[in-house]
């Protein structure tokens, strides 16, 4: 049922398109849109493109993710660290990440390490900023009921810093999965020379609308799996959690 | 057993001279308390008269400025609130830090022990209010430590629920004989409970009454109430 509204919309669009109602210039029909996209992938450049455009957000997600967690542990855990680090951090997360641009391309050309760190930059933050916050949030009830029960500081950092910071650190890959995507077409159709981005801005050049849209479906349904990679996440780490169990609760 | 110092061979908790002091305000004023092995002392004060101070000196939770504790050096403690891990299975908040090879089995048996047979994997979250301190009341006993304190266990959950855990105690504590203080601010629980009552009052034990001596229950109910500052007419 929730899908009836987009297929309609889709069928609209195809009927008015093919009854030549929309200039195929500006909005070819979904189908053809379709047959280009088949015609893409078995022409061979649109897989490689994906890939390549997939493996740019991994390596910046896997970079970005590891430095903000690994900042946002230092601030959570330690005041010493908090006050080195945050002020510093947060200057940096005000400013919009497309705004440093111009000067990453300065630093590193239109090339791979451009996109990476632009993706790896958007990624760090909300990571760090949800790990820290996970971290100050654990209840102290349980931290102290960890004293108590003789834990030492690595198996309460595992049985209770970690697993009560969970849940906010899962919002903020969640966030950064999207944010990720969202950086890496940004960085890609700034300038490349292949990946889904070059594929669009390339189609650009030659007016090749059905090109330019099957790229920008692309995106979207790959922004739509990323999220249900996030959600499906949270679902196996917060089976604990009433909220996100789902359909296993009692 | 690991003691702060040597505990005598017959106390389980022996407290001299213990003093603390939030600021101004003082809360223990040159304290002495003991209590014996396997005996259960219920602790009776009004609100704010440093009840809960005392039992978190004695599980070192709460520095004090001078005086001296000899006590077991992990007591197993019973909070207000279960405060169990919501994200650890019911048998692995049971095993907290019990170091053995065998924690499952002991969890196991200890849950057993308080009536939640066939839950040890269920989650926290999943468990009635009364449910999840009968847990924490497995994980204190799963220890089998000898002193056991209770800050007030029972004061959040519902009247009948109270009722079941004051049987439940009475037959563990029979079973286990750890030595137990329990801070209450109810009389009637420290009666059914206690072998001896102590009234805290201007930071030093006020008055010691062994519940023996006392055969009618409403006679020691009266002298209590009259100590916590509530006097009752003939038919209340």
């Amino acid at each position: 049922m929730p899908w009836a509204g987009p297929l309609a919309l889709v069928t609209i669009w195809e009927i008015a398109a093919r009854l030549g109602l929309i200039p195929p210039h500006l909005l070819p029909a979904p189908t053809t849109v379709l047959g280009t996209a088949i015609g893409l992938a078995v022409e061979g450049t649109l897989l490689t493109d994906l890939l390549v455009s997939l493996s740019r957000a991994a390596i910046g997600f896997f970079i970005g993710g590891s430095v903000g967690f690994a900042l946002g542990t230092a601030v959570g855990f330690s005041r010493l660290a908090e006050a080195v680090l945050d002020r510093s951090i947060q200057m940096l997360r005000s400013i919009p990440f497309v705004a440093s641009l111009p000067l990453v391309i300065v630093w590193f050309g239109v090339a791979e390490a451009e996109k990476i760190f632009v993706v790896s930059l958007a990624v760090m933050f909300p990571i760090y900023i949800n790990t820290t916050l996970g971290i100050r949030q654990v209840d102290p009830k349980l931290l102290e009921l960890g004293r108590v029960s003789g834990l030492d500081t690595a198996e309460t950092i595992r049985r209770i810093v970690l697993p009560g910071a969970l849940p906010s650190i899962l919002t903020g890959i969640r966030y950064a999965l999207a944010v990720a995507w969202l950086a890496l077409v940004v960085a890609e159709t700034v300038g490349a020379s292949s990946g889904i981005g070059f594929l669009a801005l390339d189609a650009r050049e030659f007016l090749r609308t059905d090109v330019i849209i099957v790229t920008i479906v692309i995106y979207a349904v790959i922004g739509v799996l990323a999220d249900g990679i996030a959600r499906w996440l949270e679902r196996r780490l917060l089976a604990w959690h009433p909220n996100y169990a789902g359909g296993r609760r009692k | 057993m690991t003691v702060q110092t040597a505990v005598l061979p017959k106390l389980a908790v022996n407290v001299v001279g213990l003093s603390k002091a939030f600021g101004e305000r003082v809360v223990l004023k040159n304290l002495r308390m003991r209590i014996a092995r396997g005996e259960f002392v219920a602790l009776l004060g009004e609100s704010g008269c440093g009840k809960t101070t005392l039992l978190r000196a004695l599980a070192g939770l709460e520095p004090v400025d001078g005086g001296h504790i000899e006590a077991p050096r992990l007591p197993a403690i019973v909070f207000q609130e279960p405060r169990l891990l919501p994200w650890e299975p019911l048998w692995r908040n049971v095993s907290l830090g019990l170091p053995a090879p065998d924690a499952r089995d002991r969890a196991v048996a200890a849950l057993t022990e308080v009536g939640l047979t066939g839950r040890f994997d269920d989650w926290p979250l999943k468990l009635s209010g009364g449910q999840a301190h009968r847990v924490a009341l497995a994980r204190a006993l799963v220890k089998e430590p000898e002193l056991l304190l209770l800050d007030e266990p029972f004061a959040a959950v519902d009247a009948l629920t109270r009722i079941k855990m004051h049987v439940l105690v009475k037959t563990l504590v029979a079973r286990h004989r750890p030595g137990v203080l329990l801070v209450t601010h109810d009389v009637d629980e420290a009666i059914v409970l206690a072998d001896r009552i102590l009234i805290m009052s201007g930071g030093v034990i006020d008055r010691d009454y062994l519940v023996a001596d006392y055969p009618e229950r409403r006679v020691l109910r009266r002298l209590l109430l009259a100590d916590l500052g509530v006097l009752l007419t003939d038919e209340a």
